[in-house]
């Protein structure tokens, strides 16, 4: 798929990965439809790609509602007139693991919420799967070349602490297979979807962090430092441009070992 | 340059190369480089209609929900749920609705 011309929806594009994919596909001539649930980093982003001579527009949404979905999608096509590459940026952590035990006694002092279960779990997975749905949707019935982009994390693996996270993630890599699977078996030829499991990415969440924390992910990284939100953004373009990569995750994470040196 | 005013918020539509920029409150860039090659008329009757989709007025009224799973400790959170019954979708500007009711 050509790039230039092309109109490129991002959610999560207000800031992190989502804004470097929306700036990415700007610089290389495609109309972006960028959609966060923060207005200013909105408005922040699309006076960005302006001063680039980009196209874009901002539109503020939770993807987790299916009215906003509905809505995000027809304000790109308002925009644009149509629809090609959609990229799931949109996420969020609440770490902590699921029992926590008093020092003490030995016995359970507090339980994972199912506040921060179900928080990641409805933006995460029901927020990318509502995306991935209706921007299909209009892929299809506009018959137009379409790439469908989940963004899934190396962390699908299983990371502990993040029993919330890494099922959202791990459901998220598997969207591929079984989106191309049904729509092999619908005949519907022209929408592809490649899933991009990201490292640790220099994003606000993670250069935010508490620093000696930082440095001990860093220590397993081959790389040795942290992926920068271009070089998903970029990953994501070739994605775009390689009709022959489909139905299948891609990892990016400079190399990310476990600790003593095993691959993840 | 066009000046919309929709649910008391100010939009101009102003020429930006062969497209169109919104922008909100005078500043604020909601949309760049749109309807390219469009006439002016064009881009401001477009620019309308979107500004309508992204923009939307929403009325949410929610009532007591007590099966709804957010919860803080014994608070109990009830966000906006689009689904909920008492749900109401609005999407007229606000000059069609009466300023007294």
């Amino acid at each position: 798929m050509e790039i230039k011309g092309k109109v490129v929806m991002v959610t999560g594009g207000g800031n992190g990965i989502g804004e470097a994919v929306g700036k990415y596909f700007a610089q290389r001539g495609a109309k972006v439809a960028l959609v966060d649930m923060v207005q200013k980093n909105l408005d922040r982003v699309v006076k960005d790609i302006k001063e680039m001579g980009g196209e874009a527009i901002g539109i503020q949404a939770n993807v987790t509602s299916e009215a906003d979905t509905a809505r995000f999608i027809q304000g790109t096509l308002a925009a644009f007139g149509q629809l090609n590459i959609c990229v799931s940026c949109a996420g969020i952590i609440r770490d902590g693991t699921l029992l926590n035990l008093d020092a003490e006694t030995g016995k359970v002092s507090r339980k994972l919420g199912f506040d921060k279960w179900q928080a990641v779990i409805e933006t995460n997975l029901s927020g990318t799967f509502l995306t991935m749905r209706d921007a299909a949707e209009a892929m299809v019935n506009g018959g137009w070349e379409g790439l469908l982009v989940p963004i899934s994390s190396v962390n699908k693996c299983g990371q502990v602490g993040q029993i919330n996270y890494s099922s959202a993630k791990v459901a998220d890599a598997l969207m591929p297979k079984i989106i191309i699977g049904e729509f092999l078996m619908r005949g519907i030829r022209n929408v592809r979807c490649v899933a991009i499991a990201p490292g640790y990415t220099a994003t606000p969440m993670l250069t935010q962090m508490n620093q000696e924390a930082l440095k001990g992910i860093l220590a397993d990284v081959h790389l040795g430092r942290l992926v920068a939100p271009e070089e998903i953004a970029s990953m994501i373009g070739y994605v775009a441009e390689n009709e022959a990569l489909n139905a299948t995750t891609i990892e990016i994470t400079g190399g990310l070992c476990y600790p003593k040196g095993i691959a993840k | 340059m066009k000046t919309i005013t929709y649910n008391d918020m100010h939009f101009t539509v102003e020429p930006n190369g062969a497209g169109w920029d919104i922008l909100r409150g005078g500043n604020a860039v909601a949309g760049a480089g749109l309807f390219q090659g469009a006439p002016e008329p064009e881009a401001a009757t477009r620019a309308l209609a979107l500004i309508r989709t992204i923009y939307p007025v929403g009325v949410r009224s929610v009532g007591p929900d007590v099966l709804h799973p957010n919860t803080i400790g014994d608070l109990k959170i009830v966000g906006p749920d689009v689904l909920h019954p008492n749900f109401i979708y609005w999407n007229k500007d606000s000059v069609s609705c009466p300023k007294d009711l």
